[in-house]
């Protein structure tokens, strides 16, 4: 089955979109619905001391203006990580106590959404400071001791005596998610049972984590999650605010819908912490890579721990027998950090392969040849096989297709005939293959209907293409009236889509129902020939449907896993499923162009290589290595939080000052896939990909700033201040 | 945003008798009243738009000089032909602004009174802000500065003045007709905006219930060799970084004449005659124009982030030199 080739396909969604037809959240009609609004925390830390809410009530319009005083029998629904369903622990508006800027202390609800907003301001409150610590290099910040991490052989000793050494450290500053579609709730109770739509990728956590914090029977809480206008990871878990407008419409017996203001969600969802990362990198005379430390410290909040886990992929990217890591957390007052698009591995890759091409310059060699020389066939941390591993390939491709035997190696020697400096620079990158448990029921019916439902969540990355594929590849039936149904717990059990494991674990289910399907109408059949669809079939056999229910989870994984997916707790596996290894590969080959006079930076060109198994989607995968190459842009060259650590929180909250690139910063990205399935994996050969899209970019491009300029730049972002 | 009364004037006249009897602000385009007033920074009650007034949309081109209705959308300027031919630096510094959206809606004289995008000014009154409360004092001195003023700060305010039109304006002596309770007169662009002082919240010279009518900017030689060269951290939609509005005659390769004024380093149009004075005479090359970079930030004071402006403008105004010298040589 892993050799169907999948064809090129628009988008299913894409014309419904382009006409701005689909529904998110905040877009669902509801009879008699109200508006709220957040009244923010303008301190970091410390307590409420009084809040007056007299003069927002008395705005005409205003329903209702909550404060901590209207949640005394709810509860916090647990961290992610830590068992529970929130992205953090601390649930807004329980207490008086306040521990980062930004927090709701109010919640108002009215007619419309203006009157929300103005009554909004105008609730009062006074506050009882406590110093805090803003940033990872603040005096305040407490640092934890440091979590073990890879221990193989002995990188230090081996350091000491390397013929070559690299010693550099690498800065990552916090980022922040900005996805198009904000987080917004919409919540309606109605005969004793809650709605929540929100667009979310965790569908299952907002059930779960709704009805632990209000006290509410899970059965009669429904969360529909069809389409989120972006999920990179904070949208992976149950919001404060889902809990806040969920209390208001069960107060009020009016549906609420609250979204949350742009400014705002820069302090009340998650980021990518910020963080810094020494590397030492040593090769022996033959420019073989002999051993590498890595030190890490990364941004946490107060309560919670989300462990850094950087070297997950650094310590196999080559075949490097010393290799020796730790990470200490730095706690500050902040909401948590969490899951950004490449979490660990965005940061990680950028110092890593920043180090390696420092180290292969070291030594004298070329850094795609000297990458070539230390590839790894066997996993150095496990010593067990990989899956499938194709990253020579994607770095023998993209240079071809790069042309990067042209290039000449000394940095400051390419110049084009303005005098513009240019500067070819290579990264690669990696990113876990994880599967996560998944349930599919399919029903085809004799009406000429299909519907399905599966585990997953649309984020716009395209899965629902690629549950059509792989519906459609195996199965005659009327592809023009199919219903997938995603995000729904009510359908089937949600898991949360993340770690870009939702292709690899929806996609293998349906083929598996597929081919249930199939078994049964030709048990059906008994036989006889067949002159039509199944669905036509069905309606001259008369029987109305054929339904099948089919599951699958990551190799190896025990059937207890559909347990935690039936409670809404994360249960994906991988990357070390004994006995092998899986991750997806990338190889990036980037063009920049410095001025010469003030050192602007343009990206003109990048050629991106991706192993990523089997590819369901062509157009969709295309496209999301596109964005995860144009993010890789944003992050090495734009993005960054401007905190000012006397008062916290970060001031540059909108779209004008938060520099993301533009359309004009973006030059030619050219992507290519190997295809060749990872059967070992999955029945459908399938590994990730949304996340490897943007590792090792960032990287790329410092080596080629390096290549055009011989200036080595180590702290992101890479700006016109640091070449100048 | 708090509620406001809204009201539409047809003429210059009605536009008058509604302020002497209200006092209303004036709203033109809205792309920063009506932000500053989602922040709350700016609260009026009542609100007179004035986008209904006929003839004050044009655009006029005279032997002489270009004449500029208040009302004229910064896209219709940017891409007005005779602009584009006789004064690029102004249909430069136009459409390098904001984006199309906004340039679609914002209005030329509302432009001029934009006001700074200072993160401290625009986030909240816990943020110190001697613009925003007087006398709360200035965060941005001992803070985040990479975006603040290396020239005209004061010991009250430096937050940058963040317009491009109005330094481009600057350059070539223009000069703003001013309608309101003092009756008609005539400003030079250049001492329309205060330095902040002590009143950084005084930030013009116009009365509250003065209107911006038209914008006369002279057009010769001079204009025809100009360009609006802006620095900024993304290609596109981003504020001045540092931008060097430039105009030069030339006399067979001899600089006869040359503007220079700056913008995103100053709080507000930013001209610089000393620097103009130590080019003219002086044959053009691209070492004369670094070194009249470097002269023209001279007197920069930076802050604790922006220091490497100096550096940085000084080739932004080499280079801008260099665009409007090939212009003048195209001609």
């Amino acid at each position: 089955m892993n050799e169907t080739i999948y064809p090129d396909r628009a988008r299913i969604d894409a014309l419904e979109k382009v006409l701005g037809r689909t529904r998110f959240a905040a877009d669902i009609p509801l009879p008699r619905i109200t508006h709220a609004m957040t009244v923010p925390s303008r301190i970091v830390r410390g307590r409420l001391a009084a809040i007056d809410i007299g003069a927002a009530r008395a705005v005409d319009g205003v329903l209702a203006v909550l404060t901590w005083r209207d949640f005394t029998n709810a509860q916090s629904a647990g961290y992610l990580m830590g068992g529970g369903f929130g992205f953090q622990s601390h649930q807004p508006m329980l207490s008086d106590r306040l521990v980062h800027r930004g927090e709701p202390i109010a919640l108002v609800v009215a007619e419309t959404l203006e009157i929300a907003i103005e009554a909004a301001a105008l609730v009062d409150a006074r506050y009882e400071e406590e110093p805090f610590a803003a940033l990872l290099e603040d005096e305040r910040a407490e640092i934890l001791a440091p979590q073990a991490g890879h221990a193989m052989g002995d990188a230090q000793a081996m350091l000491a005596s390397a013929a070559f050494r690299v010693d550099a450290e690498y800065l990552s500053p916090a980022q922040y998610q900005n996805p198009m579609e904000m987080i917004a709730t919409v919540a309606e109770w109605r005969d004793g049972t809650l709605t929540i739509h929100e667009g979310t990728q965790n569908s299952s956590a907002v059930k779960f984590g709704v009805a632990a914090a209000l006290g509410l029977d899970s059965a009669r809480v429904r969360v529909k999650s069809a389409y989120l206008g972006g999920g990179f990871g904070q949208k992976n878990s149950l919001q404060g605010q889902t809990v806040l407008a969920a209390r208001a419409a069960i107060l009020l017996g009016r549906p609420v819908k609250l979204v949350m203001p742009r400014a705002q969600l820069y302090h009340t969802a998650s980021f990518r912490p910020a963080s810094r990362h020494r590397i030492q990198l040593g090769a022996d005379a033959d420019g073989r890579i002999v051993a590498a430390s890595y030190e890490a410290d990364m941004q946490n909040s107060r309560a919670d721990t989300f462990r850094a886990s950087f070297s997950e992929i650094t310590a196999r990217l080559y075949s490097i027998p010393n290799y020796s890591s730790t990470a200490r957390l730095v706690r500050t007052d902040v909401q948590s950090p969490g899951y950004m698009r490449a979490p660990f591995e965005h940061p990680a890759a950028f110092a890593f392969e920043s180090a390696v091409d420092e180290l292969a310059y070291a030594t004298g060699r070329d850094p795609l040849a000297f990458r070539l020389n230390n590839d790894a066939e066997t996993d150095p941390v496990t010593g067990d096989p990989f899956s499938s591993r194709f990253l020579a390939e994607c770095l023998r491709t993209g240079a071809d297709r790069f042309g990067w035997s042209e290039r000449n190696p000394a940095p400051g020697s390419m110049r084009a005939d303005d005098g513009t400096m240019i500067g070819w620079g290579v990264a690669v990158g990696a990113y876990k293959a994880a599967m996560a448990p998944a349930i599919a029921r399919l029903r085809v019916r004799a009406d000429g209907t299909t519907l399905l439902s599966v585990s997953g969540h649309e984020m716009g990355q395209g899965i629902r293409t690629a549950i059509f594929a792989a519906l459609t590849e195996g199965l005659e039936i009327d592809p023009a009236r199919i219903e997938i149904v995603i995000g729904d717990p009510d359908a089937a059990p949600q898991h949360l889509t993340a770690g870009s494991w939702g292709t690899a674990s929806s996609v293998p289910v349906v083929r598996r129902a597929v081919e249930t399907m199939q078994a049964r109408f030709d048990a059906l059949r008994d036989g006889r020939s067949v002159h039509g669809s199944i669905h036509q079939m069905l309606a001259l056999w008369r029987r109305p449907y054929i339904e099948v229910e089919t599951r699958l989870q990551a190799p190896g994984q025990p059937d207890a896993v559909f347990d935690r997916l039936q409670r809404g707790l994360p249960a994906a596996g991988g990357p070390e499923y004994k006995p092998f290894v899986s991750f997806s590969y990338i190889a990036h080959f980037v063009e920049v162009r410095v001025e010469p006079t003030t050192r602007r930076i343009r990206v003109l060109r990048v050629v991106s290589i991706v192993d990523c198994g089997r590819v369901v989607s062509p157009r969709t995968a295309e496209s999301q290595v596109r964005g995860g190459v144009v993010w890789g842009i944003g992050a090495a060259l734009r993005e960054t939080a401007e905190i000012d650590p006397r008062f916290g929180g970060v001031l540059n909250n909108d779209l004008a000052e938060y520099v993301l690139p533009v359309n004009a910063d973006i030059g030619a990205i050219e992507v290519g896939f190997i295809d060749q399935p990872d059967p070992m994996l999955n029945e459908a050969g399938v590994k990730g990909l949304g996340e490897v899209a943007m590792v090792g970019v960032a990287a790329a491009i410092g080596n080629a700033i390096f290549h055009a300029t011989g200036r080595r730049l180590r702290q992101l972002p890479m700006r016109i201040e640091h070449l100048i | 945003m708090q509620t406001f009364t809204y009201s539409r004037a047809r003429s210059i006249n009605e536009l008058r008798a509604v302020q002497a009897a209200t006092g209303d602000r004036i709203l033109a385009g809205g792309t920063t009243l009506y932000d500053l007033m989602k922040l709350r920074i700016e609260t009026p009650d009542r609100l007179v738009d004035v986008t209904g007034i006929a003839g004050l949309d044009e655009i006029i081109s005279h032997p002489d000089e270009l004449v500029f209705g208040a009302l004229v959308t910064m896209s219709d300027a940017a891409a007005h032909p005779a602009v584009l031919q006789r004064a690029p630096v102004l249909a430069e510094a136009l459409s390098k602004a904001a984006s199309q959206q906004l340039r679609n809606m914002a209005t030329l004289g509302g432009n001029l009174l934009q006001r700074t995008r200072c993160a401290y000014f625009r986030n909240g009154t816990e943020y110190p802000c001697n613009k925003r409360t007087p006398g709360s004092g200035c965060a941005a001195l001992e803070g985040l500065d990479r975006g603040h003023a290396l020239f005209g700060g004061s010991g009250s305010c430096i937050a940058v003045y963040p317009g491009d039109w109005a330094v481009a304006l600057v350059a070539l002596d223009a000069v703003v007709d001013v309608r309101g309770s003092r009756g008609t007169h005539t400003i030079d662009v250049a001492s329309l905006h205060r330095l902040p002082g002590d009143t950084p919240h005084v930030e013009t010279v116009l009365e509250p219930d003065e209107m911006i009518l038209n914008i006369r900017v002279p057009v010769g030689r001079l204009a025809q060799a100009s360009t609006y060269h802006k620095i900024r951290d993304r290609e596109s939609y981003a504020f001045a970084l540092v931008s060097a509005a430039v105009a030069l005659e030339l006399e067979e390769g001899f600089v006869r004449q040359a503007r220079i004024a700056l913008g995103g380093v100053a709080t507000r149009p930013w001209r610089v005659p000393a620097a103009e004075a130590g080019l003219t005479g002086r044959r053009l090359d691209r070492a004369t124009a670094l070194e009249v970079g470097r002269m023209t930030f001279a007197d920069a004071r930076p802050g604790r982030h922006n220091g490497f402006k100096i550096a940085l403008g000084a080739e932004a105004v080499a280079d801008a030199l260099m665009i409007a010298a090939q212009r003048s040589e195209n001609r």
